[in-house]
């Protein structure tokens, strides 16, 4: 083992091989505020990638409903009991201001085990905690759709009675989009005897080597995602490739330039955003909308940091969870993402128009000032609107897309609206 | 604790950029390997003699039936991530040959037959040959990794499968998803005739083929049930262009039993060759699947051992 430094964490941790970044990395934000589970995403991948014989039960995109639903069944909850019944210091964070750094250590500093550094104080023979979910966990993606929870149960509660409001609603949920993580630190590709899974220099993309894999489930094991996935028909693993075709630019519609994958362009919600996060996690470029939304505005955050992979997702937490739960799903940064979201920057406005505003991966964008249309208040405070240009380019400089912050509505004519 | 591995990082940080610069240009891995033991390189003193026998593949059984057994006693791999296996504390191998071609016969005790890997939590019994393939002297001063060889000391892998036996058995040589899933085509349908209509729908499509695109002899079939193989170190076992050697297996009683066999001698480079009257090492490791053994999980021989082939009468 060796010791990396992992910015989510805010600290050094274990991991066997010597850290490496890519020079660009795949990335992208999740709004989870504005998804409304239409699967759209989960049929894109479906349709491109896993629609072959062996491959009926994998989903390498999917919307699952928190807190109970999960695909696997309970991956989660698994992962975060093998962490928490260490009981060395499980899951615990430092947020002072001694313990954070800008860039370093942006959510303060994670005390607890990573499931590396869990192995190795177990003195496990592998490296990293982990277990391979069996047919019966694999076999609904959608399990526990649309369930609610509550401080009571349906029985004990009044509808009227327990309406909910923010900042936390009593009776929650809310859906969690998931792909593979493309970590930095990868436990996949730490799993892997064999070496065969690998993480591309270019765009810190993570694939395993099908003429390397020899089927022995160590990736799907040790990946606390579990995101790799076994393939009975043709006796070894796959995992979700990130659409790289597109992302090198393959696809001719989009002209050469580097092209969102099919689960990000898909989203009809709009609460998707793909494209690459500059490698230097340091040096974040502030014209970047991903490195402005993770790094500069702290507004999008790593979906469980603890595990000690540093996913490469990121999620713009749901404004109603509570959250004690948020924090155990997005660590400590949850409480300055929300108060950034419910009362946004005029920055943040013109990035979130951005959102699913072209299918090719936006590296540049500026905004200009427009006038102000709106005014409020937002949980005690002031919300301003204007009407800003949010502009798009791709990464050879080009306009790609220019939206304004109010969306044009028109009015039908009077004429037209017939009643029958 | 952290907070002084905080610190303690930025010293280390430094060390490691000096480190980089003193292997840069190396591709650069830790590896979470011991090196093999002083002992591991003594090989034992007794060890297989290969009888010559005027037979052929019809008597080869019976001829190694007649033969001397030699037990290779086996323990838990503990050498490389992911450690494991230790199951299986013994395998009998008797060797004949008739001076064309070696067989070698191997039985090992095994509860629970494991002749499939189709669904997550399924693994593979299995059992590993594996011979320097050089005529080499072995020796405290001369090392020859006994673990998967080493870089410059290639060593050859004979590696019998149960689900390739398997295989064998099935339909165009090759189990599918059916076999393990009857009913993955009518599961959750309601149609009148839906065997035929989603199995058409599902053949229909062009294959999204991962392991076949990359020719993985494990992903089709390859009509045997002994892959070739060659290692230099851990994680390095990859299958040969050419495959030469056969073999069965059955399991009866609580004991796979398993034929495997080659030419003596191959024009192949990466084959170990035998020669009458010689001498060479080998070592072995079984895979109780039942145990989840794949991979560095298995119980295996450590100590190189001799065999010499009769010269041919
Ligand atoms: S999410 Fe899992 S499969 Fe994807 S890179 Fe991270 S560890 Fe590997
Ligand atoms: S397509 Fe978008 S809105 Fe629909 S489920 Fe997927 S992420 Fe949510």
């Amino acid at each position: 083992m060796t010791l990396v430094h992992n910015w989510h964490l805010g600290r050094t941790m274990e991991y066997p091989y010597f850290e490496s970044r890519p020079e660009h990395q795949f990335a992208a934000v999740f709004n989870i505020n504005r998804c409304i589970a239409c699967q759209t995403c989960t049929m894109a991948h479906k349709s491109t990638w896993t629609y072959s014989k062996g491959q009926e039960y994998m989903w390498w995109n999917n919307v699952e409903t928190k807190p109970y639903g999960g695909y696997p069944q309970h991956w989660d909850q698994k992962i975060l009991q093998m962490l928490w019944d260490n009981g060395n210091n499980p899951m615990e964070w430092y947020t002072g201001a001694e313990d954070k750094d800008e860039t370093t250590a942006p959510y303060g500093l994670y005390n607890g085990d990573t499931i590396f550094e869990l192995a190795q104080n177990k003195g496990l023979n592998q490296v990293a905690v982990g277990y391979i979910p069996d047919d019966k966990e694999w076999r609904f993606p959608n399990i526990y759709e649309d369930t609610a929870a509550s401080e009571k149960t349906n029985y004990e509660t009044k509808a009227a009675a327990e309406s909910s409001e923010l900042p936390v609603h009593k009776r929650w949920f809310f859906y969690l989009q998931r792909i593979c993580n493309h970590c930095t630190y990868p436990a996949c590709l730490a799993a892997c005897p064999r070496k065969a899974i690998y993480k591309r220099k270019e765009d810190g993309i993570v694939l395993i080597d099908q003429k390397r894999c020899r089927g022995y489930r160590k990736c799907v094991e040790q990946c606390p995602y579990k995101k790799p996935m076994y393939r009975g028909e043709t006796r070894m693993s796959e995992k979700c490739i990130a659409c790289y075709p597109r992302v090198e630019g393959k696809d001719p519609v989009t002209k050469g330039r580097r092209m969102e994958a099919r689960c990000m362009a898909a989203c009809v919600g709009k609460i998707r955003m793909n494209g690459l996060l500059t490698g230097d996690y340091k040096k974040p470029d502030p014209k970047n909308p991903l490195d402005w939304l993770v790094h500069v505005h702290k507004v999008a955050l790593p979906l469980y940091p603890q595990f000690g992979t540093e996913p490469n997702v990121y999620y713009i937490p749901p404004r109603w969870a509570p959250r004690s739960y948020l924090r155990q799903m997005f660590g400590p940064g949850v409480d300055e993402a929300l108060d950034k979201y419910a009362s946004p920057s005029r920055t943040l406005m013109a990035v979130l128009a951005l959102f699913r505003a072209s299918q090719t991966m936006i590296a540049r964008f500026e905004v200009e000032d427009g006038p102000k249309i709106y005014e409020s208040e937002v949980m005690g405070k002031k919300v301003e609107v204007y009407n800003d240009t949010a502009i798009g380019f791709a990464s050879d400089g080009t306009e790609i897309v220019r939206v304004k912050i109010e969306e044009p509505t028109w009015e039908s004519d009077e004429k037209r609206m017939v009643t029958y | 604790m952290l907070r002084g591995l905080k610190r303690k990082s930025i010293f280390l940080g430094s060390a490691f950029v000096a480190m980089f610069f003193l292997c840069s240009g190396e591709v650069f891995s830790q590896s979470l390997e011991q090196e093999a033991t002083v002992e591991e390189n003594i090989p034992t003193e007794e060890g297989l003699t290969v009888k010559f026998v005027n037979t052929d593949l019809e008597g080869a059984a019976d001829a190694l039936a007649h033969a001397p057994s030699y037990t290779v006693n086996l323990q838990m791999q503990d050498r490389s991530f992911p450690n494991g296996g230790g199951s299986v504390s013994e395998v009998e191998v008797r060797g004949v040959h008739n001076g064309e071609t070696i067989f070698f016969g191997i039985n090992w005790s095994d509860a629970t037959e494991n002749d499939r890997a189709i669904k997550h939590e399924q693994f593979r019994d299995a059992v590993g040959l594996m011979f320097p393939i050089e005529i080499v002297k072995i020796s405290p001063e001369t090392p020859f990794s006994p673990r998967m060889g080493d870089r410059g000391k290639i060593v050859n892998i004979w590696h019998w499968k149960a689900d390739w036996e398997r295989d064998l058995r099935a339909d165009g040589g090759y189990e599918h998803m059916e076999d393990q899933y009857p009913d993955m085509f009518t599961d959750f349908d309601f149609d009148p005739n839906p065997v035929l209509i989603n199995k058409k729908a599902h053949e229909g499509a062009d294959l999204m083929s991962g392991g076949y695109a990359a020719g993985s002899l494990l992903s089709q079939a390859r009509g045997r049930s002994v892959e070739d193989l060659n290692a230099v170190g851990f994680g390095t076992l990859t299958a040969q262009e050419h495959q030469d050697v056969d073999g069965a297996g059955a399991w009866v009683d609580g004991r796979w039993e398993v034929i495997v066999y080659r030419p003596l001698s191959t024009p192949d480079a990466n084959d170990v060759q035998f020669v009458p009257g010689k001498s060479t090492f080998f070592n072995m490791a079984v895979w109780n699947g039942e145990d989840g053994d794949r991979n560095g999980l298995k119980s295996v021989s450590i100590r190189w051992r001799p065999i010499t082939l009769e010269a041919a009468e």
